[in-house]
């Protein structure tokens, strides 16, 4: 069969690909990643069913079960749509070969369905059809039910590639899903509407029913003529690429930017730079979410005692934006590193540019979490110190360590799950960022207090500050040593 | 203007360019041929500073090339898609270059006024991304760019190549004005010996790297090249 072929062509074009041998001690870091949520989700499969029982004394642990099914749905399918790739498999080359249409859009419909990242919760789903459904019911239902979740995983990945080919992932459709689920969510909760009982309703007639299967399988059908339908409405990629290759590209020109001169060039190029291409927008995207990190911290009665944790914490949301841009300070200009480096800007310049880009981030990102302050003086200072840090000693290492990540970034990607760029340095730029103010944080305020520890920091912060000067320099030395190293590297596309 | 001595550049062992010394005086147009692998791009990358030499050294003015930022301001250049910032406009593009070398708003009006003919009316007012463009508006838009700033020294890399035939000969006369209006020193390498011995009067062979033939142009030039090519 043709789509075998071409899935097999997929397969090939990703083992082949340069990257997958050279980051090899990449791989492994990420294989060992994926064990540990691996095993993760197997303890939770085989304790759910403990915690199910204790959780409602009436209702089986089946029965709570699909009740959440239509939420896991709804939830699964607004992750999708955040993060879920789009099979950009490129068509033209395809296209111009004796391969029927049908079977091209087949292949780009159901390779997803392919990818074992799907199928990573069925983890969790077995252990608790065996423990929690077998034992309660029968092993037929126990695999119907397992049956009806993976039908649940096909709805939704193919019904989440259509909502994203139709609408796009820009912010509003983002908007406007998580409206709807929090509509749904308050529904419940002014006991108005019971998504939870009409879930349970839903999933009990699919798995104790005769027939009950048919049903999903049909809506899974269903997804699928769906997007038969859409591609059948627009093959010609120039169509279904409108959105992405449409010539509205807005011009707004940052204006007050422009009394800064050079420097303020530079700095409105890389602002374009991340609203522009895909990946630094996502990139952005997923800090504004991180921003949130504290709302699960600073109310958790565990880690309100961990001085160190709360500390991590605070400095990780007052410097997400300078975190997640800054270890690529200098990759996201890859594509266009020539061009900086033969043009009128002195090494100096672009380096400051950098600099004050990531001093606003920092700025913003302490607004940003400002509201957290409600939480009470104790995180006030925590996050000054925290900020003082981030400008006063992490924004000189990112400088100075990005220079070794000289892996050519292709902007174009989503950057969900994209590890292009990345190599072992990428974390070991990380760990003396992230983890050794925490330890003086930890030790500091376990001998001393909490006061003494953040007071050390921000005097380390402000003295990083204040000697800006050498310490850009020697950045920029840095950058001039490892300048032909970058170069070389960013000319090899990955 | 340009001097080059004992320069070479190695990759594991394997030398890809050697030239132990070549001056290009001022005003000189410099044209360099070779087949594929001759070394013309890694000379031209060694002189703009963005690989490193493994002996020898290029001076620009008397200023050494390597690690120094005084060179930029007098240099115009355009190798490949690189050297564009392709998710700008044109016209932001434009006005970012020329910022760069401090020219005023008039400056560029006047400038892209002056582009008018080579651009032929496809490049600019059309808020198109410089990566939505055809190759060889890239090409075109790259080379105007490289011009931005009064550059003294030129360096093109197959300049010709991509472009259509009107452009090709709008280009090879847009070269000769500049050469004879603003004395400028250019470097341009090219496959093809017709256009290249048009543009300009002194021709050098590369071949594994090195200097085989250094020729000044005249009328038999372009016959000596054809044999020396000929297989």
């Amino acid at each position: 069969m043709l789509v075998v072929d071409l899935i097999k062509q997929e397969w090939r074009k990703s083992f082949r690909s340069q990257g997958f041998y050279k980051n090899l001690a990449v791989s492994i870091m990420l294989g060992f990643f994926t064990l540990y949520i691996a095993a993760i989700l197997l303890v939770i499969g085989f304790s759910l069913t403990k915690v199910l029982e204790k959780a409602d004394n009436v209702l089986t642990p089946l029965e709570l079960f699909e009740g959440a099914m239509l939420y896991m749905m709804l939830f699964g399918l607004a992750l999708r749509f955040v993060m879920q790739q789009l099979n950009t498999f490129d068509l033209p080359p395809y296209q111009v070969l004796p391969i029927k249409r049908s079977t091209l859009i087949n292949f780009l419909l159901l390779k997803p369905l392919f990818s074992p990242a799907n199928y990573f919760l069925l983890l969790t789903i077995i252990p608790f059809a065996i423990k929690g459904v077998a034992t309660y019911y029968s092993g037929s239902v126990a695999l119907r039910f397992v049956l009806s979740f993976i039908l649940m995983v096909w709805f939704n990945s193919l019904t989440a590639a259509y909502l994203k080919r139709k609408f796009g992932s820009n912010l509003l459709s983002i908007v406007v899903l998580f409206a709807i689920l929090t509509g749904v969510a308050a529904l419940e909760y002014f006991k108005i509407f019971s998504l939870f009982s009409f879930s349970k309703m839903l999933y009990s007639f699919f798995i104790f029913r005769a027939f009950g299967l048919w049903f999903p399988l049909g809506l899974v059908i269903a997804a699928f003529f769906l997007n038969k339908w859409f591609f059948h409405q627009n093959y010609y990629p120039e169509k279904f690429n409108s959105k992405i290759r449409g010539n509205k590209t807005s011009t707004t020109e940052l204006s007050f930017l422009k009394r800064f001169g050079v420097i303020g060039e530079l700095i409105s190029m890389e602002i374009k730079l991340i609203l522009r291409h895909k990946r630094p927008k996502s990139t952005l995207m997923v800090s504004g979410f991180f921003v949130f990190y504290g709302l699960m911290f600073y109310t958790n009665d565990v880690y309100a005692k961990s001085n160190g944790m709360l500390f991590f914490v605070a400095m990780f949301m007052t410097g997400i934006l300078m975190l997640m841009f800054g270890q690529w300070l200098i990759s996201w200009d890859s594509r266009h590193f020539d061009s900086l480096m033969t043009r009128n800007i002195p090494i100096k310049t672009y380096m400051l540019a950098n600099y004050y880009l990531m001093i606003a981030f920092n700025i913003i990102c302490f607004a940003v979490t400002t509201p957290y302050f409600y939480f009470g003086m104790k995180i006030v200072y925590l996050h000054l110190s925290a900020f003082l840090f981030n400008v006063g000693v992490n924004i000189y290492l990112l400088m100075y360590l990005s220079t070794y990540n000289n892996k050519r970034i292709d902007l174009s990607k989503s950057s969900a799950m994209n590890y292009q760029g990345t190599t072992y340095k990428s974390f070991l730029i990380v760990f003396p960022i992230m983890f050794l103010p925490m330890l003086i944080v930890w030790t500091l305020s376990t001998f001393f207090s909490l006061a003494v520890a953040l007071w050390t920091l921000s005097i380390i912060g402000l003295t990083g500050i204040l000697l800006r000067k050498p310490l850009i320099n020697a950045c920029v030395n840095q950058f001039n040593r490892r300048k032909y190293k970058l170069a070389e590297g960013f000319r090899e596309s990955a | 203007m340009i001097q080059v001595t004992d320069l070479q550049k190695t990759y594991n062992g394997i030398s890809v360019l050697n030239i132990s010394n070549l001056s290009v005086s001022k005003g000189e147009s410099f044209g360099l041929v070779g087949n594929n692998g001759a070394g013309k791009t890694t000379f031209f990358r060694l002189i703009l500073d963005l690989i490193e030499p493994t002996t020898g050294e290029v001076l620009i003015e008397n200023q050494p090339v390597v690690r120094n930022d005084e060179w930029k301001s007098i240099t115009g250049s355009f190798l490949d898609e690189g050297f564009l910032i392709d998710f700008m406009t044109t016209e932001e593009y434009f006005s970012f270059v020329g910022k760069l070398y401090h020219k005023s708003e008039g400056d560029m009006t006047l400038f892209l006024e002056s582009m008018k003919d080579f651009f032929n009316e496809e490049i600019l007012g059309s808020k198109k991304l410089i990566r939505d463009f055809s190759k060889g508006n890239q090409k075109k838009i790259g080379i105007a760019a490289a011009l931005i700033g009064d550059p003294k020294i030129l360096i093109l890399d197959e300049p010709f190549t991509a472009l259509d035939p009107s452009s090709q000969i709008r280009l090879k006369r847009f070269l000769t004005d500049l050469q004879t209006r603003l004395n400028m020193t250019m470097l341009i390498s090219s496959h093809d010996l017709n256009h290249v011995t048009e543009v300009c009067k002194r021709i050098v062979v590369l071949e594994k790297g090195k200097i085989v033939k250094d020729l000044n142009t005249n009328a038999d030039t372009l016959k000596e090249l054809e044999s020396y090519f000929a297989v």
